[in-house]
């Protein structure tokens, strides 16, 4: 303010030096801000509702090796042991867990035919079980009825007539009103009907990384199939002790096949999401480093300058200046200097956010996030040159005359 | 008026104490040209540095104007030396990377006059010095002589009561010395008291008093006639 134009005209005659900390700011700035931006995205994703009652719900894989072996039968009796077990809330056969990465999936269309337009979605294939075992929200329509289970033999490609699906994939489908979905006849394998007759909140697809995550089909189905998952949900606080005591039971109840992979839905999230955190983790510190660096650079740039100008800062002081002129001229150069590099910075940025988006289909940043970044710098700017410019300040008036 | 008595000044350094200034008694009236000299290490400067509140003393009074220079702050004599001070340096100190104009803006601008009253300020003062057609060129870009001149702008162009000049003419040879030194003196009769440290003694003699400075006291009070009308070529 008071000898803003001084300064300015002083760092013109200085570019090198002002330029490239003002260059350092903005490549700071584009990374930072694009980083921050990629942070909140995954973290966006994995803090979506799986749609699961995560914190009680275990999986394990059946797998039978007997031959001539009654899958049906052993279903029955495993479905019912489990359920009855003290602790256990409920539980599911099922062809594959959300957030596990593998898993089924098809597609849903309103007109039965080859190329007409069609919905992706996650398959689960359950019985009327789900929505309790799974501790899902049906907020419209109707479950499944114990009626409505088929059998479902490997490679059968015939489907059952009815299926619950997501909000998200209701909104999809009937995007101006979701709950006009109930009743409605989609296709199937492009041509066999099915009817919806109930509405989910939430049950993500297994692929965390699909944009179509959110949309999930029940569909009432028995799988006689010799590898298969069994979903369970116990009560509050009892999954880790009935974790290897169902896998036992389960084991000790029949030779033939083997229990494996008891897992909880937890750890499959976290598993699901190591990716996201590594690399969230990796961005943090990219961000912080940088930032040091440049706030460090800064300290640098202005400790060599003020240095440089110990007798000039001597004569200006002998002219007049008060300790907290000197401090504030430095603290000005900085703040023009942080102007150029977040001007520059803020086009760097949105530059490269604008790649980001046309290479990797990321959303656009905010603007929130962009003005988040200039008042970052322009703070972190001046805190660095608050020692130097303090140190610069207390410079004696008679350096003035004491110095060649 | 500056009025300085048994003002002691000692330096402290890790073993060592200088006693730069002992009992050092002086008073300047307005409107006087005195010239300092005396050997080297005698306390010369550390005598200008205290007259112009760039130094603290020890000990002693010191009043200038009649204010207390030993109770202000360090913004009270920043604010003192802006208004009521000018300094003249032996190597100019002007800062190199702005030019006439702006350099001799810098103590106006702590001063916190406006723009239009600061241009009229350097103009004027440039002018005096017989700059003016100079004002957007670098201090480098003149001879010392010159150099010496935009810095007697600066210390003008705030109207001080007093100039303070340490060994002005040392980095300058003979001929830009005398020059400075008729400027000076044209200053002087204008109303500015001034008080000049020099070796030279032919330039000292040119003063209306001059002192010695000895061991860190006024060793010897000279007071010699008016001589600023002798017309230098
Ligand atoms: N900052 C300081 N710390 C310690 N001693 C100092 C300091 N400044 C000056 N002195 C000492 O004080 C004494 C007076 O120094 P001063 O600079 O006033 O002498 P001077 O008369 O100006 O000499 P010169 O003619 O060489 O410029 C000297 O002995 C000097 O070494
Ligand atoms: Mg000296």
């Amino acid at each position: 303010m008071l000898e803003t134009g001084l300064i300015i005209r002083a760092l013109a005659r200085n570019k090198i030096g002002a330029l490239l900390i003002a260059l350092q700011i903005a490549l700071t700035m584009t990374i930072m801000v694009n980083a921050i931006f990629m942070i909140q995205d995954r973290q966006q994703q994995m803090q979506r509702d799986s749609g699961l009652d995560e914190a009680n719900t275990f999986y394990l894989t059946n797998t039978i090796f007997g031959q001539d072996y009654n899958i049906q039968a052993q279903l029955q009796t495993d479905l019912h042991m489990i359920r009855n077990t003290p602790g256990v809330v409920d539980a599911i056969q099922i062809n594959a867990i959300p957030l596990s990465s593998s898993g089924w999936s098809m597609a849903l269309q309103h007109e039965p035919g080859e190329d007409k337009d069609a919905v992706g979605t996650a398959v689960y294939m359950v019985d009327e079980h789900a929505i309790n075992s799974m501790g899902l929200e049906l907020i419209a329509g109707t479950n499944f009825t114990q009626e409505d289970i088929e059998l479902r033999k490997d490679g059968q490609s015939t489907w059952p007539a009815k299926t619950i699906i997501t909000k998200a994939f209701a909104e999809n489908l009937y995007p101006d009103d979701w709950q006009s979905a109930i009743g409605k006849t989609v296709y199937i394998s492009q041509t066999q009907p099915m009817q919806i007759i109930g509405i989910i909140k939430a049950l993500q697809a297994p692929w965390n990384g699909w944009n179509g995550v959110e949309r999930s089909m029940l569909v009432p189905f028995h799988r006689e199939s010799k590898g298969s998952y069994y979903f369970i949900r116990t009560e509050e606080g009892q999954r880790d002790a009935l974790m290897p005591a169902i896998e036992k039971a389960l084991a000790e109840s029949d030779k033939e096949r083997i229990i494996r992979r008891v897992t909880t839905v937890e750890d499959t999230r976290k598993r699901s999401y190591r990716q996201h955190n590594a690399t969230n983790k990796i961005l943090t510190t990219v961000v912080i480093t940088l930032t040091l660096i440049t706030g460090f650079g800064i300290v640098g740039l202005a400790i060599f300058s003020i240095n440089r100008r110990t007798k000039q800062i001597g004569t200006r002081r002998a002219l007049g200046a008060t300790k907290g002129q000197i401090m504030r001229y430095f603290m000005m150069e900085n703040f023009i200097i942080s102007t150029i590099g977040n001007v520059i910075g803020c086009i760097g940025a949105v530059a490269l956010n604008m790649w980001l988006v046309n290479t990797f289909n990321l959303s656009p940043i905010s603007f929130e996030l962009v003005a988040f970044g200039v008042v970052a710098l322009f703070i972190v700017g001046q805190l660095a040159v608050l020692y130097p410019a303090r140190k610069a300040a207390l410079i004696a008036p008679a350096t003035a005359t004491r110095t060649i | 008026m500056l009025v300085m008595k048994n003002i002691n000044k000692i330096f402290q350094t890790a073993d060592i104490q200088t006693h730069a200034l002992r009992d050092f008694c002086l008073q300047v009236n307005e409107g006087d040209f005195v010239s300092v000299t005396g050997p080297s290490g005698s306390g010369k400067t550390t005598f200008l540095n205290i007259a112009g509140l760039l130094e603290t003393y020890t000990n002693g009074e010191f009043l200038l104007d009649g204010e207390d220079v030993g109770k202000l702050n360090d913004n009270g004599r920043s604010r003192m030396r802006n208004q009521k001070i000018g300094f003249i340096f032996q190597s100019f100190n002007l800062i190199p990377d702005l030019n006439l104009y702006d350099n001799v803006d810098v103590p106006l601008r702590y001063r916190g006059f406006n723009a239009k009253e600061r241009k009229r300020r350097i103009e004027e003062n440039l002018e005096r010095v017989g700059l003016a057609s100079r004002m957007k060129h670098l201090p480098s870009q003149l001879s010392g002589g010159q150099q010496q001149r935009v810095a007697i702008a600066r210390a003008l162009a705030t109207d001080p009561r007093f100039l303070l000049a340490d060994e002005p003419t040392g980095n300058l040879d003979s001929e830009m010395a005398k020059g400075v030194m008729s400027l000076l003196e044209e200053i002087n009769q204008q109303g500015t008291t001034i008080i000049m440290v020099t070796h030279d003694a032919e330039l000292a003699q040119r003063a209306k008093r001059t002192i010695q400075v000895k061991d860190g006291r006024v060793s010897e009070l000279e007071i010699v006639a008016s001589n600023t009308d002798k017309a230098i070529a």
